[in-house]
């Protein structure tokens, strides 16, 4: 008798959720329904790879520009192997349809273009990913949550996440103005308060510089602009070493920046800060800064 | 006889060089299997073949016949083996109107795309029609050309200097690529095939302008209206063919210099021929650009420029 | 000139700086002022290497159309910017061989080579030949040089920004350093030029007269060459690529001051050196507080008169 229970309470159980996975979503396209839950998926960006594995699930395939490192070191400890699918800009259609996916999730920026292709191997997910804010990018990965049936989990990961970033905003001194940007070796890229990590950096408590004109999330900067701006917390992403802040360090008016005099001149991983993206990287991010500036 | 062999060899590497861009990619599909892929839907490899590799070999194929095609009407015009259809102003003017719409619009649908840069290659066109009329000399026509193309180049520079965030995308298009491109882009490109036969046609009057304007008329060809019906033809190619993958670059300024060298200056062998000429080079450069380094996509018009490049210059110093 | 560059010192900064800061950081330097500093460590070199390299371009340009009698020829339409961009993306893409080299070696390189070519292809050599074959193997050369930069830069997309910004030609980063390097040549070059002026004069009359006149032809193109290379390459090399400058400027010196080549390559250079200082003072203004590279607002201003000189011109 028990046993007949259990076989039917468990047929139940399987059959609810069965159609529980029936989701529809709103996406960049318009509505996205899935009826089954994806076990072979295929992400174009790096934040969804972040979605995904925030709530332990590994992606069949991912467009990490032939460089496994580009994928977040937190990402890659839970997805463990992927295959390469190309460039983000460019991803192989054939080796994404090789691999047999049953969801693609691709970038309305990168691969709109290419949309009705992908959708011809298997359903597409498009989402905002490349130019995200920080808030688009955590409600991209409440989709992402639903659509692979991992709705509770997501939101469970997601309330932990914001608990996660507001032990930080404690630890973190409050108000201070931390401005971050990427340099190469003959140019400083400003990420504005429009941009990702401008949005990291609002949502611990922080102040992001004031840089005028506010419809560029990334500014090329020259250093008269940058004392113009004069953050108190300048941190940086080096691409390249030695960067242009290295060749800046030597001039007198470098000297004139508080963030110089004060020594709060940072350097962080510009990949994590500006490249990731999603839940993870934000809590990459923060824990950078909690080392930064908590002695 | 020597033309016949030429001919022969183009069509045979052509074919060729077809079947490895079937074969190779970055899923290699067994050389059996090919005619069951393309026609069996539930063949593993059906997708590859036949809504990516097909389409996207008969584009190349299409793209580098057309702006070749257009490289050897504009030489013959202008007189001039260095001449291209870049120095038309055309595809320019598509990079502009492209360039405008993606920074201005970025949420506009990207499907739209083809016809803006459409749009923009004939407003270049009128644009140098206006600016030349209709008695200038070649010679003028083409540096004006050069002139407005120098224009809209910098406006492109500016635009994307002041617009950084599309520059990626903007660059990619702007140096022409394949990927991407299927059946929809395909049937786009199809109808302005009308203008092959019609390129090929002219091939007999271009003959008698290359024996300079007072033997033509005296043999009854209207050199004007030739020449005008010749580069109006070269523009419908070029702006057909970047509205579809973006300027390729320079493939119709190699392919025709190229072909004269195969076939010799005659407009009837050397037309066709550098239709063949055109097709193998982007199919070439497309099946390096998608194998070299696997699974990442290089962008056709670089390879076309790479592997265009140094056989031009040497080619270009060795007639000196 | 004086005017624009004392403008330029100060205006459209995003720390206010005064005119009088402008003035009194050049005679009574006040050690404390964040706006002096500006003007003394920022903005006084840049308007000074603007300055000069209007000045290299300009004189270019005349050399250039003189030696060819070919009112088109300048450095951007006869492919030594394209060249000049090309091996200074070769040197910052592909370092390891090139690295020893420099940029500004490598853009002198490479613009020499592109040039050359052009000269060749164009038979730029002969006069009397037609004008347009030049410009139409300028625009050959261009266009192939431009390929592969482009290629060099999408496939080594770290490196890419640097040549993005070297080819848009900005004066953001000039500083003393860019000036101590750049003047020695800049000066030599434009000492070259003025010497070269009375013969380029006597080559106006065409080949036969001026070897009649006791010219050494050859002599005087090999110079006049090497002479355009060094101050193209020397500005490219300190700023980026900056296009049209060439080309205008020895237009409108001719139509203010007439062809007699001693009395308007001065006035060129003064104009060509206003240009550049006023583009670099407009570059900061139109999207302020951000800026726009000159070399692209030197294009915009160029190419329209490009087009108005191919028009006017009976070819």
């Amino acid at each position: 008798m028990k046993r007949w229970l259990s076989v039917i309470l468990s047929t139940y159980f399987i059959l609810v959720s069965f159609t529980a996975t029936a989701v529809t979503v709103e996406d960049s396209k318009g509505l996205f329904t899935l009826d089954y839950q994806p076990k072979r998926i295929v992400v174009l960006e790096f934040s969804f790879a972040d979605a995904l594995a925030a709530v332990d699930v590994s992606p069949v395939g991912i467009a990490d520009d032939k460089e496994a490192d580009r994928v977040l070191k937190e990402v890659r400890d839970v997805i463990g192997s992927w295959t390469s699918v190309g460039t983000r800009s460019q991803p192989s259609m054939e080796v994404i349809a090789s691999l047999k996916p049953d969801l693609i999730i691709a970038d309305i920026s990168r691969h709109e273009a290419v949309y009705a292709d992908l959708q011809k191997i298997a359903p597409t997910l498009i989402l905002p990913s490349r130019r995200e804010t920080y808030e688009d990018s955590l409600k991209a990965a409440a989709i992402i949550g639903k659509v692979i049936g991992k709705d509770q989990a997501m939101q469970a990961r997601l309330q932990q996440h914001r608990k996660t970033m507001a032990q930080y905003a404690q630890q973190l001194p409050q108000k201070i103005e931390v401005q971050f940007g990427v340099a190469r070796d003959d140019a400083l890229f400003l990420h504005t308060k429009d941009s990702y990590a401008g949005g990291v950096i609002h949502a611990l408590g922080l102040a992001n510089a004031e840089t005028g004109r506010d419809d560029t999330a990334y500014r090329q900067t020259g250093l008269e602009q940058l004392v113009a701006i004069n953050p108190e917390y300048l941190i940086i992403g080096n691409y390249v070493t030695p960067s242009i802040i290295d060749k800046w360090r030597n001039e007198p008016l470098f000297s004139v920046l508080q963030a110089a005099r004060q020594n709060h001149i940072y350097q962080v991983n510009p990949n994590t800060w500006s490249r990731c993206r999603g839940i993870m990287a934000a809590e990459r991010m923060s824990q950078d800064l909690v080392d930064i500036l908590v002695p | 006889m020597r033309l016949v062999s030429c001919f022969f060899i183009l069509g045979f590497l052509t074919l060729l060089l077809i079947i490895t861009n079937l074969l190779f990619g970055a899923v290699s599909v067994p050389l059996d299997t090919i005619v069951d892929a393309f026609l069996d839907h539930t063949n593993p490899n059906h997708f590859t073949i036949h809504e990516y590799r097909f389409p996207r070999i008969i584009i190349a194929l299409l793209v580098g016949a057309m702006m070749a095609l257009a490289g050897a009407l504009v030489q013959g015009v202008i007189r001039n083996p260095l001449a291209s259809p870049d120095i038309l102003g055309v595809s320019h003017g598509a990079g502009l109107a492209a360039v405008i719409y993606m920074t201005f619009f970025p949420d506009a649908a990207i499907e739209w795309l083809p016809l803006v840069a459409l749009l923009g290659s004939f407003l270049a066109a009128i644009v140098l029609w206006r600016l030349c009329g209709q008695h200038s000399t070649t010679v003028k026509l083409a540096i004006t050309g050069v002139a407005l193309a120098a224009l809209y180049a910098s406006c492109v520079d500016f635009l994307m200097l002041v617009k950084p965030l599309e520059i990626n995308n903007a660059l990619l298009w702007l140096t022409g690529s394949l990927w991407g491109r299927g059946w929809t882009q395909l049937s786009l490109l199809l109808p302005w095939l009308v203008l092959i036969p019609a390129a090929l046609w002219l091939a007999k009057p271009l003959n008698l302008i290359h024996l300079g304007d007072e033997h033509a008329t005296s043999l009854g060809t209207h050199t004007n209206a030739v020449r005008l019906a010749a580069l109006a033809i070269a523009v419908g190619l070029t702006a057909s063919c970047v509205a579809i993958c973006g300027p390729i670059g320079f493939l119709g300024l190699v392919a025709p210099h190229l072909t004269r060298k195969l076939v010799g200056g005659r407009h009837q062998a050397l037309l066709p021929a550098t239709m063949l000429v055109g097709a193998i080079l982007l199919l070439l450069a497309d099946l390096v650009a998608r194998t070299i380094d696997p699974p990442i996509e290089l962008p056709a018009g670089i390879m076309t420029a790479i592997i265009g490049a140094p056989y031009f210059l040497w080619l270009l110093l060795r007639s000196k | 000139m004086l005017l624009i560059s004392w403008l330029s010192l100060f205006t459209w900064s995003s720390i206010t700086i005064s005119p009088l800061d402008a003035l009194q950081a050049l005679y009574q330097f006040d050690q404390d002022s964040i706006a002096q500093h500006i003007v003394r460590d920022l903005r006084l070199p840049r308007v000074l290497v603007a300055l000069l390299v209007g000045a290299c371009l300009a004189a270019a340009g005349v050399i250039m159309q003189g030696l060819t009698l070919n009112p088109l020829a300048s450095p951007s339409v006869l492919g030594v910017n394209a060249g000049a961009a090309l091996g200074m993306a070769l040197v910052s893409t592909i370092t390891p061989w090139f690295g020893l080299l420099g940029t500004t070696v490598a853009a002198m390189i490479g613009g020499g080579l592109a040039w050359s070519l052009v000269m060749l292809l164009g038979s730029g050599w002969r006069t009397g030949n037609e004008q347009g074959r030049l410009v139409l193997a300028g625009v050959a050369i261009s266009a192939l040089c431009a390929a592969l930069t482009k290629a060099l830069v999408i496939i080594e997309e770290d490196q890419a920004s640097a040549v993005i910004t070297w080819l848009a030609g900005s004066l953001t980063d000039a500083r003393w350093q860019t000036f101590d390097a750049f003047w020695p040549v800049a000066v030599v070059g434009l000492l070259g030029a003025s010497l070269l002026s009375p013969s380029l004069n006597l080559l106006q009359l065409g080949d036969d007269n001026a070897r009649n006149l006791g010219v050494s032809i050859g002599c005087v193109k090999l110079i006049g060459s090497f002479l355009v290379l060094l101050l193209v390459g020397a500005s490219l090399g300190a700023v980026g690529s900056i296009s049209f400058v060439g080309l205008l400027v020895p237009h409108m010196a001719k139509l203010l001051i007439g062809q007699d080549h001693r009395r308007f390559l001065p006035i060129a250079i003064l104009l060509g050196a206003s240009l550049v200082a006023l583009a670099d003072t407009l570059s900061r203004a139109i999207i302020f507080p951000m800026e726009t590279p000159a070399g692209a607002i030197l294009a915009l201003i160029g190419a329209p008169f490009f087009i108005y000189l191919v028009r006017k011109k009976t070819l």
